[in-house]
């Protein structure tokens, strides 16, 4: 089958094409998973190159786990997005006091963007994934999939296997903590007052 | 997100999270490539081509024999049709057939037993 015919399947299907032998399912689902695990990866971790590491174990895992895939249980994502939160908490816990690779974070795409309003706008996204990295592994990780990925509370509660109750606290902790580190750089970056 | 969600933030992290989500850094060619060798590579590992179980015992030389047969209805049969013969050869009334009487019993051809014998009469 062409690959343009697999661009209105949903995940789920494709993974049972897939597990039953589909190249062309494993080439789309490889375009459309790799760039958001990665990006996922990227933003718990704040380092690329592990993130890459990250993503390539977790779409491994998604491989492995096609032929047993039960249908309507969970979301692909949502599945992909508990598995690469596992591994990265993982990888932090064996790296305690790992640094970030700043110069890791990519150019803007935007070519719209001025260099100026560029460089500001990489400028802020280094900032926001520095003091992320500070925050708790659970604050970090609900704060990326709700304001970043731009999940809804109740799937981050079943990504995050916790109540919703749960998810809005550590959002709200989290989004208090990001507010006190980032307070003193947001003149510096080029916000006055958003409120 | 959309500018609703970023206004709701009301905290100014709107902007930090909208440059955050413009810098997501994309899966360089390399790891594609991995991603869908991976993929591959698990496609033709089908379900016929799994490693074999490992027994946690190995089978042994009676075990082998014992399926061989055909398990325990065969190894029943034979058990059954062994004792039977042992009763019948221990049961066997003693002087019922002598040693003369013998000699006729294993005289089965007895034209080959006096052809053998050269017999020309």
């Amino acid at each position: 089958m062409p690959l343009d015919a697999h661009d209105d399947v949903p995940d789920e299907a494709l993974l049972v094409l897939f597990a039953n032998g589909d190249e062309a399912a494993a080439r789309v689902l490889t375009l459309r998973l790799t760039p958001r695990v990665m990006a996922h990866a990227y933003r718990l971790l704040g380092n690329r190159a592990e993130a890459e590491d990250v993503a390539q174990e977790a779409m491994l895992r998604l491989w492995k786990q096609a032929r047993d895939w039960r249908q309507g249980e969970a979301k692909v994502t949502t599945w992909l997005y508990r598995v690469v939160a596992n591994l990265c908490i993982d990888r932090q816990r064996r790296a305690r006091g790992g640094s970030v690779a700043l110069d890791a974070i990519p150019e803007p795409a935007d070519g719209r963007a001025s260099a100026a309003e560029a460089m500001q706008e990489r400028a802020r996204a280094e900032a926001l994934q520095m003091a992320l990295n500070d925050l708790p592994e659970r604050q970090h990780q609900a704060v990326v999939l709700r304001h970043i990925e731009g999940l809804a509370n109740p799937e981050i509660a079943e990504i995050m296997e916790i109540t919703i109750e749960a998810v809005e606290s550590l959002t709200s902790r989290g989004k208090r903590a990001l507010s006190a580190a980032l307070a003193g750089r947001q003149e510096e970056l080029g916000y006055v007052d958003e409120r | 997100m959309s500018m609703s969600d970023k206004q709701r933030t009301g905290d100014g992290l709107g902007g930090f999270f909208e440059a955050a989500r413009g810098h997501a850094p994309a899966p360089s060619p390399d790891l594609l490539a991995r991603v869908l060798a991976d993929a591959e590579a698990t496609q033709q590992t089908g379900p016929g081509t799994e490693p074999a179980r490992v027994r946690a015992t190995p089978d042994g030389l009676v075990a082998r024999f014992y399926r061989l047969l055909g398990g325990w209805p065969a190894m029943a049969g034979l058990a059954t049709a062994a004792l039977t013969g042992l009763w019948i050869g221990t049961s066997l009334p003693e002087g019922l057939i002598g040693p003369a009487e013998a000699v006729y019993l294993v005289d089965i051809t007895p034209e080959m037993a006096f052809d053998l014998a050269g017999g020309d009469f």
